[in-house]
């Protein structure tokens, strides 16, 4: 491993040039960054929450450049007090506005738009946090309420200064360093800015999308921490709005087959009792001897779609639950026994999507995870397409998880195509390997560049077959992966009428 | 290493591409080819960096034993046969189902840990048979938090609680005996855990929008509703209104014309009229010219003739509908009702049985003249075997029962076939033996094998091998041996030879019975050598006594052509 921080700039706390000083438990507040003990190595973490338990003070810290997925509580020993805690900057800071006006025209470089929003996404999330009520109310009520609605009188004029700013085009090599530059007071207005573009976030999400740009929606901490489902015990990654009174339960069960949620051990086992389901309530269109597929309409089953939204939502950073489910359908991946048929994931589409995406969301639940069911829930909603006669790719932005699962999909496939086209001494082009594999041509010239196979030699372009990758298509092959058997698939596209699509679907 | 500068040519997605393997090109070149260009991956930036992703990036499209680490999952401690007891009936076909949640789960209320506590308290203070069960509590507390829902839903508001009397309308539903004697002490408990919970209902509820300014804020809000989609212009909208508008400018176009074409119709009738009206004021002058010069020809020129046959079509078509009014009237005189013109969906279904009996029973007559002439030897028929058929490999003729003829005609016996009383070796005395055949231990050893195949033309062949040796060419005075045959046919007191048809040299006599000349003289393909299809069992019995006696000499000759070559090939 490479000394923490080495690796890219750092993300935790990156706004602007911080205090720094020794400090103690006592001491130590939300928003300071710490130097804790990760995985036997110190890391630089970012203190969002605070909480007192019966073994202790414990500190919910986000890891310098680790997914928030291995976001912790953390107990003091694992704290390196020798270290010097970078303070978090005074908010009075931001009345300066005047003086300071000047400064971007002396600095050397000119902030990008890219650390725009990220300094603004910190300040957001870091607000949504506040208004947003915690076990933990003590030290949230601290902090001082930033902000209100009542605050918009000039939000018009600052609108129009923040738009300035976010014209101002830059060239950033270094993030780092842009971060350095800024001053609160642009900060101050960005952070209008984001809130300016958040209504179109929202309207964007309202006719449309499952997964938010915005990262003002994603709630930084946890709320769950431990989740009962079918034979597991799963770990929650993420935030997920299940009712607040969750927060406080040690342990939350979830029934694997309604994905109903409850908090008391008795509610579930009396609901277990009455419980009349086995499968996904929708009607199956994949059968193999290995897994089973279900299609299911987010506006008939409202409250099995819900559920399944909240339960993915877990695991999905960028999922948003702000809009119902109604425009979306649902295809559920099960494994079969003699109890029923168990979630193994399950992605969800728009029943029509203005972008050409073919998945919105897509999971697979942490106890299938490695296991290839990623592969068949992609390689499902491709054949879906080619069904359809559509191009589609999956909407954006993925998650780190899910762009490997993609890569290996589309890199696996487009080798295929083209090896066949080598065998046969033909040439291809993008364009028909995209309608063979019914993806997108960005999606394959993406992954052609992704594995450095895109060559332009001799005034021509080619595509050169790297020998690695030969060999690893014979070494899978030899694996005998499970795949979809198309002709096994018992579906039609579902239509939809003009007033489906007027009133909501 | 001088870097040269190479303008790409732009690279189009219809740009046909040579596909190299790497060996296929010089590998010094193909380092400085492949271009670094950063490449956006989908993730969100301020996630493209983290350490993890960016370890597994580094290897791409290497089999990364790097992995993103992530919290595991635990096995469960919990007893899942006892959480998940019922069992899953696999169905055949693929689910088809719409039931929601809701329907599925029965009472929505579901007993907490607190709930179990006072009711177990509740019930100690009673007799056995007062006692409220677990699912009773649970529809009353269902009734009342249902009730509650409706009539008060914003009660963590306003604070307001809906009284007893407002419940019992719910709880008329229920199996009021079981139920109303606990109600009301129920209802106190519903509402003293209310209250604790500042009137919000028992069961954690996801939070919805309010419409408050904070809502907006608010992670917990979720699945807020969408508002009435605006119409949004997009290209397919666009196409699809462009359609519209074509289809009805269409069809305006088309009713515009019918209209134009109408008008001149009548336009042209009116001009008819007119030269209708010239011509006849024209004959009229002509006649009286006529009458008054006394002419007398024919008068063809006065009458219509052409006219009258243009006519005809025209006029039926403004006169048809009167005429079925007139035909009608003076059928209902005569009793019969108009509708019996009519098909009746009775006389339909009707005729329809009909036809299928008619087809039914012609299918058992062909059945039964099909199945005429057989005479099934076997006592118990076998049932046909089931399963892929055997190999078209040579099998060795051995004695066994034959399936039984027509399926239809059997009685379906799924018995394995035992040898009948008759067959046992017992008896042997009275079975005929065939001396034709050689019988030295030789040919034992080597049982004739036979193949059947279906050939083209459907017809079947017998491929046969491992023949002792084939009777002799056929003499002069044998050809006219059918001339006997013919004769004995008719007669009815044949004497009967019991032969045993299974016999394995019985068998072998048939086969090696010599092909009349007709059929060996047909191209037959070299090597094989046709039998006419299988012989019937009952056939040996019946074979006429003198082709017997002439069939049983030692066959010391070559068989005729065919067969002999079989034999070579197979030897």
């Amino acid at each position: 491993m490479s000394p923490p921080g080495a690796n890219g700039e750092s993300t935790v706390g990156s706004d602007g040039p911080r205090q720094k000083g020794k400090a103690n438990t006592d001491t130590l507040k939300v928003g300071c960054i710490a130097w804790v003990i990760k995985d036997g190595q110190p890391r630089r973490a970012e203190i969002l929450s605070i909480r007192d338990t019966k073994s202790g003070r414990q500190f919910y810290c986000n890891f310098d450049n680790f997914n928030k997925r291995l976001d912790e509580w953390v107990p003091v020993a694992r704290i390196d007090f020798n270290q010097d805690v970078e303070w978090p900057n005074p908010e009075k800071e931001k009345q300066k506005e005047g003086k300071t006006k000047k400064a971007p025209a002396v600095s050397k470089k000119q902030p990008s738009k890219k650390a725009q929003k990220k300094v603004a996404k910190r300040e957001q999330s870091v607000a949504s946090e506040e208004q947003t009520p915690h076990p933990w109310t003590e030290f949230v009520e601290s902090q001082p309420q930033v902000k209100t609605p009542a605050k918009t009188e000039d939000a018009e004029d600052k609108a129009n200064a923040s738009l300035e700013v976010g014209g101002t085009p830059g060239v950033g090599p270094d993030e780092m360093e842009l971060d350095e530059d800024e001053t609160p007071a642009e900060r101050a207005k960005k952070e209008r800015a984001q809130s300016f573009s958040r209504e179109e976030e929202i309207e964007k999400l309202r006719t449309s999308g499952s997964m938010t740009q915005n990262p003002a929606e994603i709630s930084r901490i946890r709320n769950i921490s431990r989740v009962e489902f079918g034979r597991y015990v799963l770990f929650p990654w993420y935030f997920s709005p299940y009712p607040e009174a969750f927060s406080q339960e040690d342990c939350m069960f979830i029934c694997e087959f309604c994905l109903s949620y409850y908090g008391d051990l008795k509610s579930f086992s009396r609901h277990r009792q009455k419980c009349t389901l086995h499968h996904p309530p929708g009607n199956e269109i994949y059968r193999d001897d290995f897994v089973s597929f279900f299609e299911i309409d987010g506006r008939r089953q409202r409250t099995w779609c819900r559920n399944l939204c909240l339960l993915s939502k877990m695991f999905l950073d960028h999922k948003t639950l702000y809009y119902d489910v109604d425009p979306f359908l649902f295809y559920v991946m099960t494994t079969r026994d003699e109890h029923g048929n168990h979630l193994i994931g399950y992605f969800s589409k728009e029943k029509e999507s203005t972008d050409g995406y073919n998945v919105a969301c897509i999971l697979t639940l942490p106890q299938y995870q490695r296991k290839g069911y990623g592969r068949l829930l992609i390689q499902f909603s491709y054949e879906l397409s080619k069904i359809e006669g559509k191009l589609g790719s999956p909407e954006k932005p993925l998650s780190d998880l899910g762009l490997l699962s993609y890569r290996q999909y589309w890199s696996e496939n487009i080798i295929e195509v083209l090896l066949q086209s080598s065998e046969r001494e033909e040439k291809c082009t993008i364009e028909g390997i995209a309608t063979t594999l019914a993806m997108t041509t960005q999606d394959v010239e993406h992954t052609l560049q992704a594995l450095k196979m895109q060559v332009y030699h001799k005034g021509e372009h080619k595509v050169v077959v790297p020998e690695k990758l030969i060999k690893q298509r014979e070494k899978s092959k030899l694996k005998q992966k499970r795949i979809i058997d198309p002709d096994l698939i018992q579906w039609k596209p579902p239509v939809f009428t003009a007033s489906n699509r007027t009133w909501g679907w | 290493m001088a870097t040269r500068k190479v303008r790409y040519k732009k690279l189009s997605v219809k740009t046909p591409l040579p596909v190299l393997r790497e060996d296929q090109i010089d590998p010094t070149e193909y380092e400085s080819l492949t271009n670094e260009s950063q490449i956006a991956t989908g993730v969100e930036q301020a996630e493209e960096n983290e350490y993890h992703l960016q370890a597994v990036l580094q290897g791409a499209g290497v089999a990364a034993d790097k992995e993103i680490p992530v919290p595991p999952p635990e096995e469960s401690t919990l007893s899942y046969d006892a959480l998940y007891p019922q069992k899953f009936q696999k169905t055949c076909t693929y689910i088809r189902f719409s039931q929601t949640v809701e329907e599925c789960i029965g009472c929505m209320y579901d007993m907490t840990e607190d709930d179990e506590a006072f009711l177990k308290l509740y019930n100690q203070r009673r007799v056995a048979s007062a006692q409220l069960s677990d699912d009773d509590f649970e529809k009353i507390m269902e009734v009342f938090e249902d009730t509650a829902y409706i009539k008060t839903p914003f009660a963590a508001v306003d604070q307001t609680i809906v009284s007893y009397d407002e419940m019992l309308h719910g709880l008329h539903d229920l199996d009021k005996s079981k139920v109303m004697p606990h109600a009301k002490e129920i209802y106190e408990y519903w509402k003293s855990q209310r209250q604790a919970l500042g009137n919000r209902p028992l069961h954690p509820t996801l939070k919805y929008e309010l419409h408050q300014e904070n809502d907006d804020l608010d992670p917990y809000v979720c699945f807020r509703r969408r508002e009435v989609r605006l119409m949004r212009k997009t290209r397919q909208r666009d196409v699809q209104s462009a359609e519209k508008l074509k289809r009805l400018r269409k069809e305006l176009e088309e009713g515009r014309q019918l209209v134009l074409a109408s008008h001149s119709r009548e336009l042209l009738k009116a001009e008819m009229l007119k030269t209708d009206r010239a011509i006849f004021e024209q004959r009229a002058q002509l006649k009286e010219h006529k009458i008054r010069l006394g002419i007398k020809t024919d008068d063809e020129d006065l009458i219509n003739q052409k006219p009258q046959k243009r006519k005809a079509p025209e006029a039926p078509a403004v006169q048809r509908p009167p005429p079925p009014s007139q035909i009608r009237m003076p059928l209902r005189p005569d009793g019969r009702p108009t509708e019996a013109d009519l098909a009746q969906l009775a006389d339909r279904l009707a005729e329809k049985e009909n036809e299928l009996r008619a087809d039914i029973e012609k299918k058992v007559q062909n059945h039964s003249d099909w199945n005429k002439a057989h005479v099934d030897l076997t006592r118990g028929p076998l049932s046909p075997v089931v399963g892929p058929r055997p190999d078209l490999s040579f099998r060795p003729a051995k004695t066994q029962y034959l399936m039984t003829p027509p399926a239809s005609a059997s009685s379906a016996s799924l018995e394995e076939p035992l040898p009948m009383e008759l067959d046992k070796p017992e008896n042997p005395h009275t079975v005929f033996k065939f001396r034709g055949v050689a019988q030295d231990e030789k040919s034992m050893e080597n049982p004739p094998v036979y193949r059947r195949r279906i050939g083209r033309l459907n017809r079947l062949w017998i491929d046969r091998r491992g023949l002792a040796s084939p009777p002799g060419e056929r003499s002069e005075e044998q050809s006219d041996q059918w001339k006997y045959d013919q004769s004995s046919d008719d007669e009815e007191d044949t004497p009967m030879y019991e032969v045993d048809p299974f016999d394995t040299r019985a068998l072998k006599f048939r086969a090696s019975v010599p092909l009349p000349p007709w059929m060996s003289r047909t191209t037959a393909p070299p090597r094989q050598a046709a039998l006419p299809p299988i012989l019937p069992p009952n056939l040996p019995p019946n074979l006429p006594p003198a082709q017997l006696a002439q069939l049983a000499q030692p066959p010391q000759q070559a068989l005729p052509r065919p067969l002999s070559q079989g034999q070579a090939a197979s030897s």
